[in-house]
């Protein structure tokens, strides 16, 4: 699928736009972050740590601890770090059921739009990937090239935390606008008369709203295409694009940490292994929670009688609701990263 | 249940970073506590992430080279109460601007960051002092130093020091945590508090 040239074609800009922050000599870029010890993008929220979330919290944190010993024993051993690798993986999987925007992103655009399980899959371990190799850009590009500080570092990936919280704020209201527009279609159209072209005709008047941002052309009704097949794979995949940059873009503190703490012992490319196996596991738990999503609203639209009135209202208002939660979601953590807010009062 | 993660998922943190701390309460000659020391030992993850960069490879770094950062440190710590949070007779204490502030790398490799915090106005230690250190946002996760967590300095005679609850996730909360499997998921109390220490100076 064309996954592979989107990530490339992030991949080039994303490097340009690194080399810029970390030359650039104003300390000034760095100002959205202010938790005295940041790493890398603005991690510090207050935790409300009970019930499920406290567990996977207290096994996240003590994965996380057993790390930088497994990095030394990695360096000790010289062989390949298969004990650094599993713990990154284990890891990743309980980084990733923790709450984190990255999988509401996932989740609501699935909610929004996916009922194909596959593509979601997709999506998931783009994210993920994204994720993994953003954080070795920023490390590689900032520490190696540039031997960039700390703070460098830290600036650089409050700048693509921005990118990605924007990114976020693009594809709520590109959702919000197609699925507001649906639902409205649906709620005025007979029933008899509801067919995807209706809504193709709300996509096609909406039309200069959606090439605005080059996201879609008139294309944008196939979202709502019967038969996921059929579907434009051009439209669907820059979208599907667009949620894997803006949910993977934003590099994880503990991989950034990690990494440096390789680079620092010499053995670099042992960190990048541990970060792949981080994001291998990321997605995975990020793939279970796309395919909650699925299921959830397939089974919400099946509810009602199929190909009722009340199924496609049922459907199209899921669907707006995600949507909205995606814009909201996204208006929050870019209003709280511009003002350097860290939810703590 | 989506929703609830959206809406959770803003505010979460976990900890990236590990301090090992020790602090140090100061009296002045009328006997009265005017300030509390710090000293934070960060893990060596972290430590090598804020020293990444600085100075030559394979030297360790001096004070001097480490005074910027030890200055931005401090400066932003301003807008986190300095992540030290102390009250007398139940009153909540301000403190000044820090002083006397370094970092320093130890033969370990491990980064020390100590600073004074005066007290805006010197208290008696005779009606229950007490101070907490933590993240409240918990990304950095506080835990004090294991042998003499906390020392007295200048001290009038017959002072004592009591440390509270040091024990990261205690059995306790281990057992609060499953049984809250249902009914989770809601805000409530932190970790960043839950599990800071309370130390408490008693003097007669």
């Amino acid at each position: 699928m064309s996954v592979r040239p989107t990530i490339a074609g992030f991949a080039l800009p994303l490097a340009l736009l690194l080399s810029l922050v970390v030359l650039w000599p104003s300390q000034s870029l760095g100002q959205g972050v202010h938790h005295p010890f940041a790493v890398g993008a603005n991690e510090g929220a207050v935790a409300s740590a009970q019930g499920v979330m406290g567990w996977i919290l207290a096994k996240e944190s003590g994965f996380y601890r057993l790390l930088s010993g497994a990095i030394r024993t990695a360096k000790l051993n010289g062989g390949a770090p298969w004990g650094l690798i599993a713990l990154s993986l284990g890891y990743g999987i309980f980084h990733a059921a923790g709450p984190g925007h990255g999988k509401a992103v996932i989740a609501s655009y699935m909610l929004a739009n996916e009922r194909a399980l596959r593509r979601g899959l997709v999506i998931a371990f783009g994210a993920a990937l994204l994720q993994g190799f953003t954080a070795v850009a920023i490390v590689g590009i900032s520490a190696i090239v540039f031997q960039a500080a700390a703070a460098r570092m830290t600036a650089a990936a409050n700048v693509v935390e921005i990118v990605s919280y924007a990114g976020i704020t693009v594809l709520g209201a590109v959702l919000v606008t197609v699925k507001g527009a649906a639902l409205l279609a649906a709620r005025r159209v007979a029933p008899s008369a509801v067919d995807y072209a209706g809504a193709g005709v709300a996509g096609n008047f909406r039309a200069d709203d959606c090439t605005e941002d080059h996201l879609h052309g008139p294309g944008c009704s196939h979202f709502h295409a019967p038969d996921p097949l059929t579907l434009g794979a051009g439209f669907s995949w820059k979208s599907a694009a667009l949620t894997m940059l803006a949910a993977g873009a934003r590099p994880c503190s503990g991989a950034i940490l990690v990494l440096v703490f390789a680079l620092a012992q010499g053995i670099f490319s042992a960190g990048i292994f541990a970060v792949l196996a981080m994001s291998l596991g990321t997605a995975i738990t990020t793939a279970a929670l796309a395919s909650t999503a699925v299921f959830a609203k397939n089974t919400a639209v099946k509810y009602a009688t199929p190909g009722s009135r009340r199924s496609l209202m049922a459907g199209r208002l899921f669907e707006f609701a995600a949507a909205s939660a995606v814009l909201g979601l996204g208006i929050t953590l870019l209003l709280a990263v511009l003002a350097g807010g860290t939810g703590a009062s | 249940m989506l929703f609830v993660g959206i809406s959770a998922g803003a505010a979460a943190a976990h900890p990236h970073v590990w301090v090992t701390a020790r602090a140090q309460v100061v009296f002045n000659t009328q006997g009265q506590i005017e300030a509390i020391r710090n000293a934070w030992v960060f893990d060596e993850m972290y430590s090598a992430f804020a020293t990444q960069g600085i100075g030559k490879d394979g030297q360790l770094l001096s004070k001097d080279e480490l005074a910027p950062l030890a200055k931005t440190n401090v400066e932003s710590l301003e807008e986190f109460d300095y992540f030290t949070y102390a009250k007398a007779a139940s009153q909540k204490i301000e403190f000044g601007a820090p002083a006397d502030y370094s970092l320093e790398q130890r033969q370990d490799k491990l980064v020390v960051l100590r600073f004074t915090l005066p007290l805006k106005t010197p208290t008696s230690a005779t009606r229950a002092f007490s101070f907490q250190v933590y993240d409240p946002t918990y990304f950095v996760a506080f835990e004090m130093e294991k042998d003499n967590p906390v020392s007295l300095a200048g001290a009038p005679k017959g002072c004592s020091i009591n440390v509270l609850g040091s024990n990261p996730l205690a059995a306790s909360d281990t057992k609060k945590l499953s049984e809250s499997f249902f009914s989770g998921l809601s805000p409530g109390t932190d970790f960043g508090v839950k599990l800071a220490s309370r130390i408490i100076v008693a003097c007669p």
